[in-house]
């Protein structure tokens, strides 16, 4: 399996207190379990289990996936911030790695 | 989140149990696999409250061409957490979301879905109460 490779998109510079969207997706193929690979025998699960974005260390959002989450799992929401901050995301992996990404928020005055 | 379907049934079966145990008893108590794995999924999320109709909403089209891909929305105006749950997939569970500081209430993903079926959302809201909704999805090619 290739290496998971973290992607998010929001704005760089956003207004205090003005909602704007994150999107988030992280390249990862989220083997159900159920499936069998082209010898016959069945490729094990292996799925990003949870997803946490924290805005200056606090949780805005966490996500417990499930296998019915589509492979190159996709998230996105709105959020408000009143101060400039560091974005961080975390997706956790089944065999335990943690993919990380971080941005910078600036709040325009 | 490394629970098997094994492990998820056989707690829910015991909180199920627990539940009716603690229901002065004069219910009597199922065996789990009597019971509808869907419900049972929803049970442990609400640990066995029952979620009033309304109040969330659940975004996805009507007619799904790709089963492996399906867009879905869900939100609920002060909610703590929504959980959802395809009553046709192998194992009911896809997501909860769990809202902290900053965010709106709603979020959007891409879930996988066997066949037509019905999507089921709960949401716990801030005063620890409980609300559901449901949404049927024709699915042309299921993706499991």
């Amino acid at each position: 399996m290739q290496k998971p490779r973290p992607r998010v998109k929001l704005p760089k510079s956003v207004s205090k207190g003005v909602p704007f969207t994150v999107r988030t997706r992280i390249t990862h193929p989220m083997h159900t379990g159920l499936r069998h690979g082209r010898d016959g025998k069945p490729i094990p699960r292996r799925i990003i289990n949870r997803f946490v974005v924290r805005y200056n260390g606090e949780e805005a959002i966490s996500v417990d996936l499930e296998r019915a989450v589509s492979a190159d799992p996709y998230f996105s929401f709105e959020m408000a911030v009143q101060e400039s901050g560091d974005i961080e995301f975390e997706w956790v992996d089944d065999d335990g790695s943690v993919y990380r990404l971080g941005r910078r928020v600036e709040v325009k005055s | 989140m490394n629970a098997t379907r094994r492990d998820v049934l056989s707690l829910a079966a015991a909180g199920l149990t627990a539940l009716a145990a603690g229901m002065t008893g004069f219910l009597p108590v199922r065996p789990a696999r009597a019971a509808n794995e869907t419900q049972l999924a929803i049970a442990l999320f609400t640990k066995g409250a029952l979620p009033l109709e309304g109040g969330v909403r659940i975004e996805a089209p009507e007619i799904a061409d790709n089963g492996g891909a399906v867009p879905v929305q869900v939100s609920a105006e002060g909610a703590r957490r929504i959980a959802l749950f395809a009553d046709g997939n192998p194992s009911p569970g896809v997501v909860v979301f769990t809202f902290g500081k900053w965010v709106k209430t709603a979020a959007s993903t891409r879930i996988r879905l066997a066949g037509s079926q019905k999507l089921i959302a709960v949401a716990e809201m801030a005063d620890g109460t409980f609300r559901t909704t449901s949404r049927a999805i024709k699915v042309t090619a299921g993706g499991c």
